[in-house]
């Protein structure tokens, strides 16, 4: 959502992070900048254990950073101040409900500390969902608890949903119903949704905005098609004595003999020709998946350390 | 604080346990019959009974109901709610404490009371001070479970404080004064008695407070 002020244009921001860090014996979390616009979806993307559920629980009050400002729609969050989390949804793969008690309490509990529930919705992602509100928790299984809690989440009606790896483990069918009904939200242009995966291919689907985390540091970050226009990939057939010519952004990703793939993280549409020196022949210029992208940028950021 | 939430969740807790309770309850009035006796034998193994109950009732509600929630990872669930960490303790020690003296003052209260009517005055002079020993030693459970958030030091605590309670009841029957007492059909109150239960309300008041203190303090929720 962006908001004209005269002359100069501001964007409201759903959340905001200035120069975070957490330090765990083993991990740290590296002066974290990060910023989500309102009525979006971003996405937060790394390897397992990069950082990413430390981010969002720091977003949700439940881990408190070493240094650095967090700040979710327009409030501070602390452990100490529960005001910011009436309006945010918050979904972990860690997350368990009770087992032996059913769908239908929880959502009675739910309800009666969240004074946005909306029932008439609730009972629409019972029906989408297929769920059972008499089934006790223990006999779902992982797809079914993880749209329960999702159930949970939605028929509150926030206004952020930090989602930490919703669609992990789950069946095709499970993850396209899943992914579905996080469209229908952000349908609603107030709403705004992170969220986090391994999976390239499930943000690339829903995502306006794309972030890189690996080993505790945001290696990129950027609007998604921007992401998908400046990275491409060259292949090239060179001689033996070619070298790896000094262009800003450009990897060797591969060779065999003598062909050779190189990525651009800046691809610029005069690089073709520079590259052309005698005895290059440029065999194809290929737009990257958000998946080679991601990979090129982790193995780009932890050579540059 | 929000005192509608901590209502909530001290009810949920109270919904969820709420089987284990009612056995903890009726187990501890069967026990405290049994001890209420006059056959010497049935009595004897009835009191064994009612401090089985006490300590297996201490051990399971702070296990069910504090560290299962870490265990069983039902705590991220919780604390997504718009709770703070304030409203979180109180309910959370508040709910513990209460399931466990539901039991204890059902089992302190029926003997005291049958002691009375079976015109054995004497013998309640015991009962304060192992009741409130039971007690201290849940407290001090309470609190290791707080601190720690494990379950091997919780049952490290509760182990040390069984093997201190026979040396503590050893010590107690010991006590010329007390056994004089116990003999007797007049209730007097020794000095040594006296001391004892004053040093256990102290124990429990200060691991009350630690164990808020700490919980509140906590930096990192999950």
């Amino acid at each position: 959502m962006t908001t004209e002020l005269g002359n100069s244009t501001t964007t409201e921001l759903a959340v905001s992070m200035v120069g975070v860090s957490k330090s765990y014996k083993h991990f740290q979390l590296q002066n974290i900048d990060f910023t989500v616009e309102r009525g979006t979806v971003a996405g937060l993307i790394g390897p397992n254990g990069a950082g990413k559920s430390t981010t969002m629980r720091i977003l949700m009050g439940l881990v408190q950073p070493g240094a650095g400002s967090v700040s979710v729609l327009d409030k501070a969050i602390s452990s100490n101040d529960a005001a910011a989390k009436q309006d945010i949804g918050y979904f972990s793969d860690d997350m368990r409900l009770y087992k032996p008690e059913t769908l239908s309490w929880h959502m009675q509990l739910v309800r009666s500390l969240y004074r946005d529930w909306d029932d008439v919705y609730a009972g629409q992602l019972l029906d989408r969902f297929g769920l059972i509100p008499q089934q006790a928790i223990k006999g779902l299984s992982h797809g079914q608890r993880v749209k329960a809690m999702l159930l949970l989440i939605l028929a509150r009606r926030p206004k952020l949903l930090i989602l930490d790896e919703p669609t992990n483990g789950l069946d095709p069918v499970a993850k396209h119903e899943v992914i579905t009904e996080l469209m229908r939200v952000v349908e609603d242009e107030s709403r705004t949704i992170l969220y986090s995966s391994h999976n390239t291919q499930d943000v690339e689907q829903i995502s306006d905005s794309i972030t890189f985390i690996d080993r505790g540091r945001v290696i990129a970050s950027s609007n998604r098609d921007d992401f998908l226009e400046k990275w491409k990939c060259i292949k090239l057939h060179a001689p033996e004595s070619w070298t790896l010519p000094s262009v800003d952004g450009v990897r060797l990703e591969s060779s065999h003999r003598n062909l050779h793939v190189l990525s651009f993280n800046q691809f610029r549409g005069e690089l073709p020709v520079q590259l052309q020196t005698p005895g290059v022949v440029i065999e194809s210029v290929e737009s990257m998946t958000l998946e080679e992208i991601f990979v090129s940028s982790v193995i780009r950021g932890r050579q540059e350390g | 604080m929000n005192l509608q939430a901590i209502r909530i969740l001290f009810l949920k807790d109270l919904f969820l346990s709420r089987r284990h309770l009612f056995a903890y309850f009726v187990a501890g009035l069967a026990a405290s019959a049994l001890a209420c006796t006059s056959n010497t034998t049935l009595a004897y193994v009835g009191f064994v009974l009612v401090l089985t109950v006490a300590i297996a009732a201490g051990i399971h509600m702070i296990g069910t109901l504090m560290l299962a929630e870490t265990t069983e990872q039902t705590k991220l669930f919780v604390m997504s709610f718009p709770i703070s960490l304030l409203d979180y303790s109180i309910g959370k020690i508040s709910v513990v404490l209460t399931t466990y003296l539901i039991p204890w003052t059902a089992m302190f209260g029926c003997l005291v009371v049958a002691t009375f009517v079976m015109g054995k005055q004497g013998n309640v002079v015991v009962l304060p001070p192992i009741f409130f020993f039971l007690l201290c030693g849940f407290m001090l459970q309470l609190l290791t479970a707080v601190v720690s958030e494990s379950v091997g030091w919780t049952i490290c605590i509760m182990v040390s404080c069984n093997v201190c309670l026979n040396i503590f009841l050893m010590k107690l029957f010991a006590d010329p004064e007390v056994a004089e007492v116990v003999k007797s059909d007049v209730l007097t109150w020794p000095a040594f008695v006296v001391q004892i239960i004053a040093v256990e309300l102290l124990l429990i008041a200060a691991s009350l407070v630690i164990a808020f203190l700490f919980q509140t303090r906590k930096r990192d929720l999950v």
